[in-house]
């Protein structure tokens, strides 16, 4: 008796093959015709603030699904150990390329018609409290990070059989959202004020 | 402290080393902050070592030398406690509660209205 389901070819390559090359298109039309520049912006450091607040931007989003893995970690309910150890190694990264482009962006920061000689004049408890805690906040949290993906990475799944353990990554995951948030606030708050 | 895990579980030894070298960076973070800014020649010093290896550091000043010394006292001691440690089983809680108390330290001194206290103190 012959099947009755017709054999097809699996769809999922095709479909895949067809949105990748469409995506491809479409970039390239972009990156062909729009006007990048403008969205950078005119000042002389536009591409190290883009890429300095693109780095925040992906922190922001890597730093709140930690918040969401530390939530899951705290309550033991039920996680995915290739998840939390992929999701910590990029926060990582991240947390790193925000802190070195922090450091570029700095440059023109502190340079002698920089924002921060205009706070000095005009308003120095910008620089002076907010801005330089901010600047410290930040490095917290790549420690923080980094010691998050090893101790998943390390112990792995016997995080279920450590109680102890899974809330001190629970913990650090929340810290390092903090002190991310400070950092990304008072930076905002600064930029808007005035930027480089 | 004992030497053997009573299971067959990983020691707690390099988990406890890295948590307290993040603390121990931090807080070296944090004192660097309060000794550049009561002294003039610590000051330098920070500047001269961020000057070393930091690309740019001559235009972000002292604070190339503070993430230097952060950064060297995280990952050496980080390696010492970790040699020290990693086939002892370590408690964890104590650690943990050992690491934030440093990391509450580091945070407090960096709030320039501190600073500025721990230095005219």
């Amino acid at each position: 008796m012959a099947d009755p389901t017709p054999s097809e070819p699996a769809p999922a390559s095709v479909l895949w093959a067809v949105i990748g090359t469409l995506g491809v298109i479409g970039l390239a039309i972009v990156l062909l015709t729009a006007p990048g520049e403008a969205l950078l912006g005119p000042g002389q450091h536009a591409i190290r603030g883009a890429l300095h607040g693109t780095a925040a931007g992906l922190f922001m989003v890597t730093s709140t699904i930690g918040l969401f893995q530390a939530y899951r970690l705290f309550t033991k309910t039920t996680w995915n150990m290739a998840e939390l150890q992929v999701g910590s190694l990029i926060n990582a990264a991240i947390a790193l390329l925000t802190i070195l482009s922090g450091n570029w962006i700095y440059i023109p920061y502190r340079a002698a018609a920089g924002p921060r000689s205009y706070f000095l004049q005009q308003a120095p408890d910008v620089h002076k409290v907010f801005f330089e805690f901010k600047e410290f906040a930040a490095l917290f949290t790549f420690p923080l990070a980094v010691v998050v993906a090893y101790l998943l990475i390390r112990y792995g799944d016997e995080m279920y059989r450590r109680r102890a353990l899974s809330t001190i990554v629970a913990v650090l995951l929340v810290l390092a959202f903090f002190y991310f948030v400070i950092a990304f606030g008072l930076g905002a708050a600064v930029t808007k004020l005035k930027s480089v | 402290m004992t030497k053997r895990s009573p299971t067959s579980l990983l020691t707690t030894g390099p988990a406890a080393a890295a948590l307290m070298a993040v603390g121990l960076g931090l807080l070296t973070l944090g004192l660097s902050q309060v000794l550049s800014e009561a002294s003039v020649s610590f000051k330098s010093m920070m500047q001269a070592l961020g000057n070393l290896w930091i690309p740019g550091a001559a235009d972000i000043g002292p604070y190339s030398g503070k993430e230097t010394v952060a950064l060297l006292t995280w990952l050496l001691s980080w390696a010492v406690l970790h040699v020290i440690l990693k086939k002892r089983e370590v408690n964890l809680v104590i650690a943990a509660t050992a690491t934030f108390i440093l990391i509450g330290l580091a945070t407090t001194m960096l709030w320039p209205p501190m600073t500025e206290l721990l230095v005219h103190h």
